[in-house]
């Protein structure tokens, strides 16, 4: 995966600042190259510390405008707070039962709001597990 | 004139690689019908083996989220868009 530092911060600012709640977003460009990050709210209610959930209508709606811009939805990314900076088996278990087949999921640890780290992975149906993918700051 | 239904990435190895599909359908549950009969294998991404919409998939009609209108049963006209997106949760907690 593919992402400008410019962007890459702009998430992590978003991480910083929603911490100790989750934080998620959408990763907007083509292929494997992330050309535009939209921030959307966590619409989890119960567990937000440790559990996130994108609404469908924020989804519909990003994938309105990245259609209308030339560019489709890559893939997501969400935080970690105080937790490793790789998927959970509940992102694993969403992701088999879900759509996400070739699809990034960037997951982002964030221990005490501070420090930050950020791994891309993503999905393979055949396998039900996420591989690691690089994560290059272009 | 027929339903324009818009694929999602993941979904596109069964599409041959298309964004958008057209399908005559009247309702929802025709559509995937109708989709299935295409492109084998699209239907088991949608809906469970007891024939209910999957959890984490969601079919929008004009924007509004079927689980909200009728279901499978929501009826359609020509010219409607249908979206089908994927639901995105997960979190830290095992």
């Amino acid at each position: 995966m593919r992402i400008s530092r410019l962007l890459a911060e702009r998430i992590l600012e978003q991480v910083r600042a929603g911490y100790p709640l989750e934080v998620c977003g959408v990763l907007v460009g083509e292929d494997r190259t992330v050309r535009e990050v939209v921030p959307v709210d966590n619409r989890e209610t119960e567990s937000p510390r440790v559990r996130y959930q994108i609404a469908p209508e924020d989804l519909i709606r990003v994938q309105r405008e990245a259609r209308e811009a030339g560019r489709e939805i890559v893939g997501y990314y969400h935080s970690h707070p105080d937790h490793p900076a790789r998927p959970s088996e509940t992102d694993r278990r969403v992701a088999a039962e879900g759509l996400s087949d070739g699809v990034i999921h960037v997951v982002v640890g964030v221990a005490e709001g501070v420090r930050t780290e950020a791994t891309a992975w993503v999905f393979h149906d055949r396998d039900q597990a996420f591989a690691e993918e690089p994560f290059d700051i272009i | 004139m027929a339903i324009k239904v818009q694929i999602p990435s993941p979904l596109r190895s069964l599409t041959g690689g298309a964004q958008e599909v057209q399908v005559d359908a009247a309702d929802v549950s025709a559509l995937i019908d109708g989709l299935e009969s295409r492109h084998h294998g699209l239907k088991e991404k949608l809906v469970d083996p007891d024939g209910n919409l999957r959890s984490y998939v969601r079919i929008f009609v004009n924007d509004e989220d079927v689980r909200f209108l009728d279901d499978k049963k929501t009826a359609l006209k020509p010219g409607d868009t249908v979206a089908i997106v994927p639901a995105i949760a997960g979190g830290a907690a095992s």
